[in-house]
């Protein structure tokens, strides 16, 4: 009945927005790579909105993938996994985590929240990261261990020799790890605190660390759309800081990144790439989220502009100084796709065509009508870059009629044999995908 | 239902000047929807209209602000205030429902009534431009519309915020 009442409310809306006649929305087919189609920024009253229920997979039921590659659920009955993790001995970690509960400034976070457990997206999160081993090698675990309990809403995960590194939203954790142990006992030690409530708008915390291990790079995402709550909260956010392992002093590394959820070394060049969410409710298509190299010392344009010099009037007093000098970003992934995951694929056992380019997991969203994202696509590079348009790769997490998501994909990584894992926080699953022997080009172990 | 309710051919045999104390209890209730009432009451609707229009009235006060200092928690003082609005006027017409049914309303005044509903429905406009983020959920369109809204609920005001004529007494 609620959910009834929700999709009529949503109609309202849609018809309100324009969105139901689907005028005018340009494919997401323009808005690939380095210069995206941008149409003109729209002020709405109610803005486009396509809510699909969360509803999960059926018994039997796995997402999509092309010839040559086959998927099989890797684990499931998780609490909202989001980030998945492959420790040096194959163990895979799997972080369970939700955000804290936002506070209620406006009439409009009320609806928000609604439209948010509409898409199953509210979920609590186990605040946890499971510790999964597959002791025979089958590609199904068989050991299944709480490997760390009682974090605060945690995202990113890496190890640097012994040191395990977790992000909670708040904090920087350190936990001393030994090869081989399926649990964590101690509380580890903050290394540094992150930027967190009281709103704690976008709280997930990427993480990754540089290829030499002394430097840790932390995504921060914005404290709201578009400074609605004032720029005040926006200090040390929308931006990728960089920590020093040892001392954890920190610095900012890079800024004007609205929601950097994904950070990673591209391995051909060790340059710094990040994936971005970008804002909402100006257009079906604006502004495209992105995958880009991250420079020292950047400025990519959030709140004042995007794309570089594309003005955001919604954002004042304006900042011309700032806007001046916002770096247009590598490769648009097109509008409202919401990339939640990214992994180079080089160290990967997919067929070659896969191996030499960045695996993105578009979460996907509710504020573009038609929706887009809802997939796992492949991004090649060359040369240690973007080199043409994305592949789908992992599709199926919506129904056919895109009414419903059965699932959505978040973090990405690869297992010891250089499979693909998926964290699906709506299916509560994790997904394995792999090289198909018989279907597709049989690959020789790496 | 026929036990709480007599229907009208209960009524018709129901003599009007009955001595029976029951029957007459039931007479009055009734009579009360169908008749002119003895007791001219104080409609209800106008105490909730004058409540909800001040608020709406107040919006043009914290929009002005936001413009002038650009602090976005004036921008969420008009929303609320919005809402707060929007839900009186809300009760506003389901009390001037109640007033006419209870003929404590003999007569609408349309002119003001068109006025307060013009006013209502530029509010709820408003309160979709005010759940913007940021700048534009009040310049320029909230507050224009903030204006026109305070204009017009200022004018009926002072004319008085019953839309309705009480029943002449006798």
């Amino acid at each position: 009945m609620k959910s009834v009442s929700l999709l009529v409310g949503c109609a309202l809306v849609s018809v309100m927005s324009g969105a139901a006649f689907g005028q005018g929305v340009a494919p997401p087919s323009t808005q690939y790579g380095a210069k995206p189609y941008l149409p003109e920024p729209r002020q709405y009253f109610v803005p486009p909105m396509q809510v699909p229920p969360g509803v999960g997979w059926k018994q039997g039921q796995t997402p999509i993938v092309p010839a040559g590659l086959k998927i099989q659920a890797y684990a499931t009955g998780f609490e909202h996994p989001r980030m998945v993790y492959t420790l040096p001995n194959g163990d895979v970690l799997v972080v369970e985590t939700n955000g804290p509960n936002a506070p209620i400034y406006r009439p409009k976070d009320y609806v928000e929240a609604k439209v948010k457990a509409l898409a199953g997206s509210s979920a609590p999160g186990g605040n946890r990261i499971t510790l999964l081993r597959d002791v025979n090698g089958d590609g199904v675990p068989d050991v299944r261990t709480t490997f760390i309990d009682h974090l605060n809403s945690p995202f990113g995960v890496v190890l640097v020799g012994n040191d395990l590194y977790v992000a909670n939203t708040d904090a920087l954790l350190r936990f001393p790890y030994v090869a081989g142990e399926t649990h964590i006992s101690s509380p580890g030690t903050k290394l540094t605190d992150l930027p967190a409530g009281p709103i704690d708008h976008h709280w997930t915390k990427s993480l990754a660390a540089s290829p030499d291990g002394s430097k840790l790079y932390v995504g921060v995402g914005s404290n709201s759309n578009i400074t609605e709550n004032g720029i005040a909260v926006e200090e040390g956010r929308a931006a990728i800081w960089e920590v020093d392992r040892r001392s954890g002093l920190k610095r900012i590394y890079a800024a004007g990144l609205r929601n950097p959820t994904g950070v990673a070394f591209e391995p051909q060049t060790g340059k710094l790439w990040a994936i971005v969410n970008e804002r909402d409710e100006i257009g079906p298509n604006l502004v495209p989220d992105y995958l880009t190299s991250v420079r020292e010392g950047g400025f990519y344009g959030w709140p004042y502009s995007y794309f570089g010099q594309h003005l955001d009037v919604r954002v004042q007093p304006q900042r011309p100084d700032l806007v001046a000098k916002a770096i247009p970003p590598d490769y648009a992934l097109s509008s409202h796709v919401a990339p939640l995951g990214m992994a180079f694929s080089q160290a990967s056992n997919l067929p070659t065509r896969y191996r030499s380019g960045a695996l993105v997991a578009e979460h996907g969203s509710w504020d573009r009508s038609p929706l887009n994202g809802y997939k796992v696509v492949y991004v090649p590079f060359r040369a240690g870059r973007p080199s043409g348009p994305p592949e789908d790769v992992v599709t199926g997490f919506l129904t056919q009629d895109e009414r419903r998501s059965q699932g959505r994909p978040v973090g990405l990584a690869f297992d010891r044999t250089g499979a693909l894992l998926i964290a699906d926080d709506v299916g509560n699953a994790v997904w394995r995908v792999s090289a198909d022997q018989i279907g597709g080009q049989p690959r020789p172990a790496s | 239902m026929n036990r709480h309710f007599p229907t009208n051919d209960v009524i018709e045999r129901v003599p009007r000047k009955s001595t029976d104390p029951s029957v007459l209890r039931v007479g009055l209730v009734l009579q009360s929807f169908q008749e002119a009432p003895i007791r001219p009451g104080r409609p209800l609707h106008p105490r909730l209209i004058g409540l909800g229009a001040v608020l709406l009235v107040a919006v043009l006060v914290t929009d002005v602000t936001y413009a002038n200092t650009l602090l976005f928690q004036w921008e969420n003082f008009s929303i609320w205030l919005l809402t707060g609005g929007l839900t009186l006027a809300a009760l506003g017409g389901v009390a001037l429902v109640l007033d006419i049914l209870s003929r404590r309303v003999a007569r609408i005044e349309w002119v003001k009534f068109t006025g307060l509903a013009v006013a209502a429905m530029l509010s709820l406009l408003n309160a979709f431009v005010h759940s913007r983020d940021a700048y534009t959920a009040v310049v320029p369109q909230g507050i224009v519309l903030s204006a026109s809204v305070a204009t017009l609920l200022v004018v009926i005001g002072l004319w008085g915020w019953s839309v309705g004529t009480p029943p002449s007494s006798h």
